[in-house]
């Protein structure tokens, strides 16, 4: 796959606002097979697809990009081989050793792309329907009916369905639940919540009356208010999926995303995860040679 | 009102009695705000709403029974108690609605102040003897009595609401000209807030030096666009107590002469945008000029509310949250869950 065939994979991901990971490299030491402007791009699934380098450097750059689509944060990464590779690198560089003691140095931008989050806005009210409209602008994708996978969920539908609207959410685990109502009207809606069986724990994360609390509200207020709770609530770190699980390369002793590792085996009943099939071979070759010695 | 006041005036010049249904109180939850209006014709025709449809049946059975000759009445719909929405009310929070006859010169002098963007209040008392004298108070004339004197209040600063005058309920809804929210540097910041501060029903202006900014490409939304020198704009544009003052300008040369002369302005809100180390300089550099602390207090800044903010659009949304609560008196925090981060 060449670097146009990249962009446009990842074109197509943005466009069904799947999440994905643009690999690019922005810096190189010879030797190294890798050029400046050659790019991977990375799915969720850890699948790289795109050329940064080949097997010295994928592994590194499939373990990173899972990392940063799990705190959305960008990183400069810099690998080569043990020792020569952290010189020269700079704080804000994640400095990584290959296994490929021939190879040169590297520099690989990884750029998570997140979809815009989804807010479900249930209601007609004035307040619900200036909300749907400027939420837009803030970068948040916008339905009007309920969608499973919704981040958020303001429910303002002043009676018609609220409980059944809140207690799909709360059930879902949709991370943001807000309910607008009058104080007397949310704790009647709680009520019934409780009485059809929701617990505690699941009721105090309705966020009632939704938004900030900028005192008594014209409607069109009342929309702001939800909109910058929107705004904490997105940028708190709550939205963003787990971080991966990695195991240590018994061999090399490099972290790999088990995810996505493709070289595995087994050995005694427990799955080891290499970098890739060199430091497979090896282990499988002489396993005890790799394994930590038993103390008697 | 203000939505059916054409169709009013076409009634009127038809000749058609009138009865208008207004919502002068609420809470909460309810779908319109005070001073949202259904009225119905002699002819039994509809115009506006109250409720959004919640209640507008019986409101129509009402406004009929005054066209018919009934007393005007004050009627309450909603959930007294939770007995009440077991048996099924449709809706949340509780309104409180006047029906009455309008008299077809408070509909044309009320349209006419729209029109001409003269602020004008219209006074509704709902209780006592006078309940339904409808009229009309203009913000350009002196009070004559108590109720004018409430009704100027109220209109000064463009709200509607009740008021208690002599033991007597009063419903003021005050049709004041949009209030000004004037943006000074045009930034991207600038585009963001223009669009929010107009839902929020701000008549906005956007001034920078620089003329090649100051363009309709960048600024579609926008009242008007003023390529001036900041401060030499604010000397000459009208402030009044409504008045949001949002200085993105960032930069000492415009912000500072600006500031001096905006915190001497009886402005609702004056923020400036820059780092908090920005924030302390110009504030050295203001007292440098004279200015007091005193007023100095009365600038919010860093501006917008702390909410992590990091597009122009979201800290658009941080500076309109900051004004509606600096406006409405929230809470001072920015939020007491302490799960909704405070960003920088």
């Amino acid at each position: 796959m060449n670097r146009a065939d990249v962009l446009v994979r990842a074109g197509r991901l943005a466009a069904e606002g799947v999440p994905f990971v643009l690999a690019t490299v922005v810096s190189v030491e010879r030797p190294a097979s890798a050029r400046v402007g050659d790019r991977g791009l990375v799915t969720e699934d850890g699948e790289l697809v795109g050329w940064v380098g080949g097997a010295c450097s994928e592994p590194i750059v499939v373990r990173e990009a899972l990392l940063t689509l799990a705190d959305g944060e960008p990183r400069l990464l810099r690998i080569g081989p043990p020792g020569r590779v952290t010189e020269g690198a700079d704080a804000n560089t994640v400095v990584a050793a290959s296994s490929c003691a021939s190879e040169g140095i590297v520099e690989v931008l990884v750029v998570p792309q997140l979809p815009e989050p989804l807010l479900v806005v249930l209601g007609g009210s004035p307040a619900a329907e200036t909300l749907a409209r400027l939420a837009p602008e803030v970068g948040w994708r916008v339905a009007r009916e309920p969608k499973p996978e919704a981040d958020a969920v303001v429910v303002a539908t002043m009676g018609h369905g609220d409980e059944d609207a809140l207690a799909a959410a709360l059930e879902r685990g949709t991370g943001y639940v807000g309910l607008v109502a009058s104080a007397k009207r949310a704790t009647v809606v709680l009520e019934e919540l409780r009485g059809r069986g929701v617990d505690e724990e699941a009721l105090a994360r309705v966020r009632s009356p939704a938004g900030l609390d900028l005192g008594p509200s014209t409607q069109a207020e009342i929309a702001v208010a939800v909109l910058a709770e929107l705004v904490a609530w997105r940028h708190s770190g709550t939205i963003v999926p787990a971080a991966p699980e990695l195991a240590i390369d018994p061999v090399c002793g490099m972290e790999v995303a088990v995810g996505a590792a493709k070289e595995t085996t087994v050995h005694d009943g427990v799955t080891y995860y290499f970098c890739g099939a060199g430091c497979r071979s090896r282990f499988e070759a002489d396993p005890a040679r790799y394994l930590p010695v038993e103390t008697p | 009102m203000r939505d059916i006041l054409p169709t009013l005036e076409r009634w009127t010049a038809d000749g058609l009695r009138t009865a208008v249904a207004t919502v002068v109180s609420t809470e909460r939850s309810a779908p319109r705000d005070p001073g949202a209006a259904l009225a119905v014709s002699e002819g039994g025709e509809v115009a506006g709403s109250v409720t959004g449809g919640c209640v507008e049946p019986a409101v129509y059975q009402e406004a009929q029974e005054v066209l018919g000759g009934g007393e005007p009445r004050l009627r309450t719909y909603g959930i007294p108690d939770e007995d009440a929405f077991e048996v099924g009310l449709p809706c949340g929070g509780t309104v409180r609605i006047f029906v009455g006859l309008f008299e077809p010169a408070t509909v044309t002098g009320l349209a006419d102040a729209v029109r001409g963007e003269r602020p004008v209040a219209l006074v509704l008392p709902v209780s006592g003897a006078e309940a339904n004298a409808a009229r009309l108070v203009s913000g350009d004339q002196p009070a004559e009595d108590e109720v004018a004197r409430h009704a100027l209040e109220l209109l000064a600063y463009g709200r509607t609401g009740m008021v208690e005058v002599e033991g007597e309920q009063v419903f003021v809804s005050s049709f004041a000209p949009r209030p000004n929210m004037y943006v000074f540097g045009a930034v991207d910041h600038a585009a963001a807030l223009a669009e929010i501060g107009r839902f929020l029903g701000y008549r906005v202006t956007v001034c920078d030096a620089r003329a090649r900014f100051v363009t309709r490409e960048r600024f579609p939304d926008v009242d008007e666009l003023v390529v001036e020198w900041p401060d030499a704009f604010l000397r000459r544009a009208p402030v009044d107590e409504r008045t949001a003052i949002c200085v993105l300008t960032h930069d000492h040369k415009f912000d500072v002469p600006l500031l001096k002369v905006a915190l001497r302005t009886p402005a609702a809100y004056i923020g400036a945008m820059g780092s908090r180390r920005t924030t302390d300089d110009r504030a050295e550099r203001l007292r440098a000029e004279g200015v007091t602390d005193e007023e100095l207090a009365r600038l919010h800044a860093p501006i917008g509310l702390r909410i992590g903010a990091r597009t122009p659009e979201e800290v658009a949304v941080a500076i309109a949250a900051e004004l509606v609560r600096s406006l409405r008196g929230g809470a001072r925090e920015a939020s007491s869950r302490p799960e909704v981060g405070v960003g920088a």
